[in-house]
């Protein structure tokens, strides 16, 4: 198991940081539970990167679990269809103001009538199957990337001329140990789901990047011997795990600015996204559920099985603390996840995480102090680049400044935030400095 | 198809990530660089004597009162204050102390003290978007101009026990100039040892004349280097800075004759050159973010620092200090590192 570190000062230049990582430790040892679903669940129409897709549903339709109710229709390849969490009933449409892109977007109602579980789709002979209806299914189920982005799996199992595969455990997060639970709890179907990304991509090289120590899982890392997937355990710094600097740790190659992993022949899934691609493919399980992992003071770390939709004061409740206990809720990575004012909101597709604060955890960034220029921000900025500068530049409106300070590289990992000893909130004036370049390239 | 409205009933805290921070904040940076410092003071009261302990708690006291004046100012005329804690007037008041020279008239101390905390602090954070000058060099600059100004027409007691008229007189260029200059480091006696010290031994252990925080320039050495690994100082300019001097030493020792070792003695281990390196030249306001920068910064700050040293220029490392700091805006502008994904052409590497 992992041993808790002196977690202060541990700066590391060119490459991150160790953050502090007692919500993991206390999460690990959780093993997952099923959370119920609620009486009533909100189903978004997007929960991934890509546009939205066409509703199939109209209110008082009975629906199945895993039944498709958003179709991509002809909006291109990077729309998702979405599915019912359960049987039930639709009770309409809501305009709910969307977690991740913070406007109001379309949301189906969904009234749960029974917990049962049956998948709508055949299951498929991968070995009798094209690799056109092996991605057809990973499309039609609904899978994305589970990391957090929630980019369409389809379209990175669909790219061609890739030699290598890296599977995602890194799980930098430090609130986060729902993938390692996988692992733990889950190891042949993990397996089933790697092969099975390799045999679509049709690479052999493929490497399974963990920051698990030796032990820690080993039923799974015997599987991964056994079929030839080689383990790389890579250092325990966060953001570490992000999809191009793990690229770097990997294969020691940097994928070129504004291109993608695939630019480089290489293509990186998350484990669990591993594991929904099996359950798809082998079971015909459409995406709707996901392991995520709760954290409170009180409760400590939980690692729950919840459907999508569920909403977060069911989950609450199920944890069993009340929700006005808290004054900050954030959703997925607490160093990069947003909070919700309200605890209606639904667990996405992305969600891979929910962490609660009460008001004697209050905001750290509240009382933020005139900067003084320490560098601490570019010292830990795993991309090289100059946040504390990029700031200056964004108060100023500077475009060209902002542009030859390569902020359009920024990962977005809140590393600078993190270290920042005036606590100033740095992600957000490098977010509008990218939105302003974007805007001035069209 | 039924449109339900949001319904957000606001009940939490809404921001941006991140959730969660270090938990080290400026206050304790400021407060660890000063206790790290009180070593640096401890040690040259034991060289200095009690001088050297009446001109540090001077420079303390005169901060700290400067500072709770404007702190109760701002407080009555509803202003936030500018500092939530003393912490960083301790750190100013600390490095003025050690920043003077031992001979000092009490009353110059208090003076740069005042300068440092009210006028290059306070007046240069209100009017300026950071200080773009160190606080303590700039007020000891300028009033050790005004005295060299006053020295030069008025025959002023204080004026000469800061500018060191004799100081003019030395020849650093030669070799038996420079082995002659090095005289007043030689000669004294540390206690408990009983022990005489050469001018090279004086210069890295036993210093009693020049900078009070050069006193025992191996305990700034080593408590410096201990501050810039723990805190995180931009030891890119404290390399580079200590680095130049070295060679410009050696360079001179060897090309212009005088032993070399004693030439990194005195130009590297005077309390005018290593506690700046390490607790002026630092300072993060006034010097530049970009790792490159920050080596051209030290480079060029070496190289102001000896020329003018070299010249007996007194006060010479601040002058060159304060230039260096008038240039950190342009350093800021240029070479910049390359970040991930521009490094390499397709990924290759």
């Amino acid at each position: 198991m992992l041993e808790e570190k002196e977690h202060v000062h541990h700066f590391k230049e060119n490459g991150g940081f160790e953050v502090d990582i007692r919500m993991k430790l206390e999460s690990i040892d959780d093993p997952f539970t099923e959370v119920p679903p609620s009486d009533e669940m909100t189903v978004f129409l997007n929960q991934h990167i890509g546009p939205e897709g066409d509703p199939l549903v109209k209110k008082g339709d009975e629906v199945e679990y895993g039944e498709k109710i958003v179709d991509f229709g002809g909006k291109g390849k990077m729309c998702v269809p979405v599915h019912s969490p359960v049987n039930g009933e639709v009770k309409g449409y809501a305009s709910v103001r969307h977690p991740l892109s913070g406007g109001k977007e379309r949301a189906i109602i969904i009234e749960t009538e029974d917990e049962e579980k049956e998948p709508c789709y055949e299951p498929l002979d991968p070995k009798e199957a094209s690799r056109k209806e092996l991605l057809e299914r990973v499309k039609e189920a609904g899978i994305v990337g589970l990391g957090g982005a929630a980019f369409p799996t389809h379209v990175k199992l669909g790219e061609e001329n890739i030699s290598h595969l890296i599977i995602n455990a890194k799980e930098s997060d430090p609130n986060l140990a729902s993938d390692v639970r996988l692992m733990m709890e889950k190891p042949q179907w993990l397996i089933e789901g790697i092969k099975l990304m390799g045999h679509i991509l049709d690479v052999e090289d493929i490497t399974f990047a963990t920051r698990t120590e030796e032990g820690e899982t080993p039923e799974f890392e015997e599987l991964l011997r056994d079929n030839d997937v080689r383990i790389k355990r890579v250092r325990p710094n966060y953001s570490v795990g992000s999809e191009r600097l793990l690229v770097k740790e990997v294969l020691g190659k940097e994928v070129p600015s504004g291109e993608f992993p695939p630019q480089i022949g290489t293509i990186v899934h998350n484990v669990a996204t591993a594991y929904a691609t099996a359950k798809a493919i082998k079971e015909g399980e459409s995406l709707v559920s996901r392991g995520m992992t709760f954290y409170s003071k009180k409760t400590g770390g939980k690692n729950l099985w919840t459907r999508m939709g569920t909403s977060i004061e069911h989950i609450l409740e199920y944890v069993g603390v009340s929700q006005v206990e808290f004054e900050r809720i954030a959703l997925g990575s607490i160093m990069m996840g947003p909070t919700i004012p309200d605890p209606s909101y639904p667990v996405l597709k992305a969600t891979s995480g929910l962490t609660v604060f009460t008001p004697e955890e209050s905001d750290p960034y509240e009382e933020e102090k005139p900067c003084i220029r320490c560098g601490y921000c570019n010292t830990v900025c795993p991309v090289d680049i100059y946040p504390q500068m990029i700031m200056k530049a964004e108060e100023k409106n500077d475009i060209k400044r902002l542009q030859s300070l390569n902020v359009l590289d920024c990962i977005n990992c809140a590393l600078c935030s993190y270290v920042c000893p005036s606590n100033i909130r740095l992600t957000p004036y490098l977010e509008r400095a990218q939105n302003k370049i974007r805007k001035e390239k069209g | 198809m039924s449109e339900k409205e949001d319904e957000t009933s606001g009940l939490y805290k809404v921001g941006d990530p991140p959730h969660i921070h270090i938990g080290f904040d400026k206050n304790q940076l400021m407060l660890k660089t000063f206790l790290l410092m009180s070593i640096i003071a401890y040690a040259s009261v034991m060289v200095m004597g009690i001088q050297a302990l009446f001109h540090i708690l001077i420079a303390l006291g005169t901060v700290l009162i400067v500072h709770g004046t404007m702190d109760s100012y701002q407080k009555w005329r509803g202003i936030k204050p500018t500092y939530d804690s003393p912490a960083s007037p301790l750190v100013a008041g600390m490095i003025v102390g050690l920043c003077m020279p031992i001979a000092a008239p009490y009353l110059v101390t208090a003076v740069v003290a005042f300068l440092t905390m009210f006028v290059f602090k306070y007046m240069q954070g209100k009017y300026f978007d950071h200080k773009y000058l160190n606080p303590a060099a700039t007020s000891k600059s300028v009033l050790f101009l005004a005295l060299a100004g006053v020295f030069r027409f008025v025959d002023s007691e204080i004026a000469a026990r800061v500018y060191h008229p004799h100081h003019q007189e030395l020849d650093l260029l030669s070799a038996e100039g420079f082995e002659g200059a090095m005289w007043i480091f030689r000669g004294e006696t540390v206690p408990l040892l009983g022990a005489e010290v050469s001018a090279t031994q004086g210069l890295f252990f036993w210093q009693t004349h020049g900078w009070i925080g050069g006193a025992s320039g191996v305990v700034v050495l080593i408590v410096g280097i201990v501050a810039a690994y723990w805190l995180r100082y931009k030891w890119r300019i404290i390399l580079s800075t200590l680095g130049t001097m070295t060679i410009l030493a050696v360079g001179t020792g060897l090309y212009l004759g005088g032993d070399p070792l004693l030439r990194v003695a005195f130009h590297v281990f005077t309390g005018s050159v290593i506690f700046m390196a390490f607790f002026m030249a630092t300072e993060p306001q006034s010097t530049p973010m970009p790792e490159n920068s920050q080596y051209i910064f030290g480079i060029s700050l070496a190289i102001l620092t000896f020329v003018l040293q070299i010249y007996n220029v007194v006060g010479g490392s601040l002058y060159a200090l304060v230039i260096m700091n008038m240039a950190t805006p342009l350093l800021d502008m240029i070479v910049i590192k390359s970040p991930y994904g521009h490094r390499e052409s397709k990924g290759g590497g």
